[in-house]
């Protein structure tokens, strides 16, 4: 079952390129119902995944595929369920799917736009499955290279500008990540034959360059990797051009599931493969963190344009994650780090439920305005539809209780205080900060006068069908944590290394 | 008769069997039966390669009085050289039909790939200056059959010249060798070696790197490669940017594992700088290219870059030989299938600005999706061959203990990336002006289709590539 989730995109795109292109709307509902199957196929999962942790065959992974792929390196096909994974994969699937539901209308090069938003769809449910550092990586480009060709094509002005930074940057991240993933296996003794091995398992087994001093230079090269994805500052420069220039579908995939490959390597990853590293420049994981969330706050504190804005309070947000990731490394009770990692999973996915859904708000007001820049509006309560959506997901942005922006960070800032209180300091101002940023584009986009000659509709019915979801989400795992919670916590990567 | 195994050169025979047969016959064809040299070059290759293929489980030995090596290395690298000329023949078939020197380019063909093979196995100096020149000679003569103007004659002059010169000053380094030793056999050479002068032993080396440097293009002597690669025309730039280049690593990592052995000298670091160097210059100086030919020519310096890395460690690393085999497959199918599309771009605008890509993505989405596939392996993203040959080149490197040339090139990937996204960029980022109809040859969506599948294939599923490839560590020493 997860192999077809993970390929169901695939071979959904695969046929789109077989169907005639001279029928848009039959290649845009086959695009909408492979991605639907997607998703109801990963509720199915949900709903059958062992919550004690204890399921499955080796490690606590669920449902696992493990096939020869590359015998003679030690690498394999090994995909199955971690919980975090199989949050991430329903989250995926969903956004995927709204997408869909959101480009319906959209007619240019369908073909081409419908494949590669499926292509992407299986890098990224293949990389949250992955068991096995080199099917890892292979997934996790595959899921960039789309992106590429999203901005590149259907973006803004800057549009090939953007690709190509979005590129290079990412790139050169993932080169320096691939390097520590080699290091890390020629660390690890194999098994069947081969010298070494890529299995995830076997590395946190082996635990390679504890202790030495080569280990720094290792955790730096996957920090650079998954850092450019989060973004961290300092590696954040891509992020606002790729956000500005991508088409509205595009910004909601990179920053609902895109950025999420950042921190899915992060907890994933180099926690439970270098414990004692992190452990020993803990320090420097939190720093980056409580940085890119104050940084973050004040940078879209000075934006104008909406788009732009949003982007930087991703930086903010995914600097929980890196917080969290730090503060992990700086403590050793147990509590207080199932506490962090709880929450630095719950904020990937109320992240991706809330920013997704400010995207396609942002993308449908710039839209129809023919401008994105905040002081264009105003008094637009009168739209109520979208008012009370947008009303919605920045309060669960700023972390208003009952929605899910605030579980995570009440997660991350409780840990801190457990840890070291300043550093909840630190990250109750990058708090305070962006709590003034959300109120400020509610007053400025909702209250006060309506300027001459802005007219525009409420949102439609498809429109409602894309944002209403995420917004229903956010405010059901607001209110039951416990839903999510339960499930990311039987990651055993996660647990296990909370144990150790 | 002594020393006369003919069993054990099958490949070698049928091939010089098909040039002896091969030379009337292109001369005396006329009218439709000019393109019958292509079909019986088609079929000797294939028999060629056959053959090749029932000696890979054969045990290494020297045959012809120790002057020619029956091994796993050598077997391996046969079948690179030979599958990489009949993948290179179709576009070449396609390109010359009806053209003056249809009937002959297959001839030059099937002699470059002779000398190619005969490289792969010789043990002794005589004959490994034979068969690179009887491979350099060919590819000369098939740069000079485009019949393009003043650009083709440079190209083919320029070739010569530069060949000549440093096939001429690695033949001086091979006396040296031999003065050295008093033998022209490579495994007697890397037994007295070890006790001869050293400052003598690097004089001889360093004059001895310049053929195999010019041979793949490393530096400094690539500067006849974007020149002569952008003179010639498009099927055959991708021939000689590929044949003689897997010949040239053959040479050169038998002649420095069997006459250098243990890093005699220093070559190792010695390779190890020199791969750095060039994929630095090849990467640096593609970034300015504005025409394709020339782009995917310093595309191939850098790459030859990569490569030298497997070779910097394959005295040490017991995977670097595989490695170095993954990569020059990966790297033909590649290559090929970049220039096969080249070939049908220049058939119809006669030039190969990348501006004439402009918009190619909407006038044939086919042909553009393929190109494309190919640069991006070429800049080696998953799941495309390139992808794992660069992955498994990193790896030797970090286990041979050069990690700065792995941080290295894995920088200069980066900057790969971005000049191998140019064309992506004219194809699918900007709009088209005005109507490109590429040309269909017959021989060209063969080519093409097979390169592309090989990429895929390689990068895919390389389980079975990888075990053939292991053959490669049989070397005889």
């Amino acid at each position: 079952m997860v192999n077809l989730i993970i390929f169901l995109p695939l071979l959904t795109g695969l046929l789109i390129l077989a169907l005639p292109a001279s029928r848009p709307a039959l290649l845009r509902w086959t695009a909408l119902g492979g991605s639907g199957l997607t998703l109801l196929g990963s509720l199915w999962l949900w709903l059958g995944f062992d919550r004690s942790g204890l399921g499955g065959a080796a490690g606590g992974v669920q449902s696992r595929t493990l096939l020869d792929w590359i015998p003679s390196i030690g690498a394999s096909y090994d995909v199955g369920l971690s919980g975090l994974g199989l949050a991430m994969i329903v989250l995926t699937a969903l956004l995927m799917l709204l997408v869909m539901v959101y480009v319906l209308p959209q007619r240019e090069r369908v073909k081409e736009h419908a494949f590669l938003f499926l292509l992407m769809g299986t890098g990224l449910l293949g990389l949250f499955a992955a068991q096995d550092l080199l099917l890892f990586y292979l997934f996790f480009e595959v899921a960039l290279v789309p992106m590429y060709f999203i901005v590149g094509i259907w973006g803004g002005e800057g549009r090939r500008y953007a690709a190509m930074k979005f590129f290079l940057y990412t790139r050169a991240g993932s080169l320096a990540m691939l390097l520590s993933f080699l290091a890390l296996y020629l660390g690890t003794p194999g098994t069947n034959g081969a010298a070494h091995s890529f299995s995830i398992t076997a590395v946190a087994a082996a635990q390679p360059y504890a202790g030495t001093p080569a280990a720094f230079w290792v955790m730096l090269g996957l920090l650079l990797g998954f850092g450019v994805k989060l973004p961290t500052f300092p590696l954040h420069n891509w992020l606002p051009d790729a956000h500005v220039e991508a088409p509205t579908e595009g910004s909601v995939m990179l920053a609902g599931a895109q950025l999420k490959m950042g921190a899915f390597g992060l907890l994933y990853i180099l926690l439970p493969l270098m414990p004692d590293t992190v452990r020993q420049y803990g320090w420097l994981l939190a720093a980056l963190g409580v940085i890119s969330m104050v940084y973050g706050a004040l940078a879209a504190l000075a934006q104008r344009d909406l788009k732009r804005l949003i982007a930087y309070t991703s930086i903010n947000h995914m600097g929980y994650v890196m917080l969290a990731a730090g503060l992990w490394g700086l403590t050793n009770s147990p509590a207080v780090r199932e506490l962090v990692l709880g929450g630095a999973a719950f904020q990937m996915v109320s992240h991706g439920l809330l920013t997704g859904g400010m995207f396609f708000l942002v993308g449908i007001l710039g839209h129809r305005a023919g401008t994105r820049n905040i002081d264009a509006f105003g008094g637009l309560m009168a739209l109520p539809r979208f008012a009370g959506l947008l009303a919605l997901l920045a309060f669960g942005s700023l972390g208003l209780p009952a929605l899910s922006g605030f579980v995570a960070e009440f997660q991350v800032i409780g840990g801190a205080v457990g840890v070291n209180v300043w550093w909840a300091v630190l990250a109750v101002i990058g708090l305070l900060v962006s709590t003034g940023l959300y109120l400020r584009v509610l007053a400025g986009v909702l209250m006060g006068q309506k300027p001459d000659g802005l007219d525009i509709q409420d949102l439609n019915g498809r429109e409602l069908w894309a944002i209403v979801p995420l917004a229903a989400l956010s405010l059901l795992l607001g209110i039951f944590p416990s839903l999510l919670l339960g499930v990311v916590a039987a990651t055993d990567a996660v647990t296990g290394a909370t144990g150790r | 008769m002594k020393c006369l195994e003919l069993w054990a050169v099958g490949p070698e025979l049928a091939l010089g069997l098909m040039c002896l047969l091969l030379v009337p016959l292109a001369g005396f064809v006329r009218g439709k039966w000019r393109s019958l040299p292509s079909i019986v070059a088609g079929f000797g290759l294939t028999a060629a390669l056959i053959l090749t293929a029932r000696m890979l489980p054969w045990s290494g030995q020297e045959v012809f009085c120790g002057t020619y090596a029956v091994d796993g290395f050598g077997t391996v690298f046969k079948v690179l050289i030979i599958g990489s000329a009949l993948l290179a023949l179709l576009p070449i078939a396609a390109y010359f039909r009806g053209r003056d020197a249809e009937p002959h380019a297959p001839v030059a063909l099937t002699f470059a790939t002779l000398g190619g093979v005969g490289l792969a196995g010789s043990l002794d100096l005589g004959l490994i200056v034979l068969f690179l020149q009887m491979l350099s000679t060919a590819s000369y003569l098939l740069v000079g059959m485009t019949r393009g103007g003043k650009r083709a004659n440079e190209a083919t002059m320029k070739y010569f010249i530069y060949g000549a010169v440093a096939l001429a000053v690695m033949a001086y380094g091979l006396t040296f060798l031999y003065g050295l030793t008093g033998s022209l056999s490579l495994t007697e050479i890397g037994m007295a070696l070890s006790g001869a002068d050293p400052v003598w032993v690097w004089v001889a080396l360093s004059l001895v790197l310049v053929g195999y440097a010019f041979e793949i293009t490393a530096v400094p002597f690539q500067f006849w490669a974007p020149d002569v690669y952008a003179g010639a025309s498009a099927p055959v730039t991708g021939f000689i940017s590929v044949l003689p280049k897997i010949a040239g690593f053959a040479g050169l990592l038998r002649l420095m594992l069997v006459a250098f052995p243990d890093g005699l000298a220093g070559w190792p670091t010695l390779i190890a700088v020199l791969a750095a160097v060039t994929m630095a210059l090849g990467n640096l100086a593609a970034l300015r290219q504005t025409h394709l030919k020339r782009l995917l020519a310093y595309s191939s310096i850098a790459q030859a870059g990569y490569i030298l890395i497997a070779v910097a460690v394959s005295g040490t690393v017991d995977g670097a030989l595989p490695a170095t085999g993954y990569y020059l497959a990966a790297y033909t199918f590649m290559n090929l299938a970049a220039f096969t599309v080249v070939a049908q771009l220049e058939r119809v605008s006669g030039q190969d600005a990348l501006t004439g890509l402009r918009g190619l993505s909407k006038t044939a989405p086919g042909t553009a999706a393929l190109l494309t596939l190919a640069l991006l392996s070429l800049a080696g993203i998953p799941p495309l061959a390139g992808f794992l040959g660069k992955v498994l080149l990193l790896q030797v490197a970090l286990s041979g203990g050069l990690t700065w040339l792995a941080v290295f090139a894995a920088l200069n990937m980066v900057i790969g990336l971005y000049y191998y996204l140019r064309p992506v960029v004219e194809m699918y980022l900007r709009a088209p002006e005005g109507e490109i109809r590429l040309h269909v040859q017959p021989g060209y969506p063969w080519a093409l289709g097979l390169t592309t599948l090989g990429t895929l294939l390689l990068g895919l599923w390389p389980a079975p590539v990888l075990a053939l490839l292991a053959n490669l560590t049989r070397l005889l020493r």
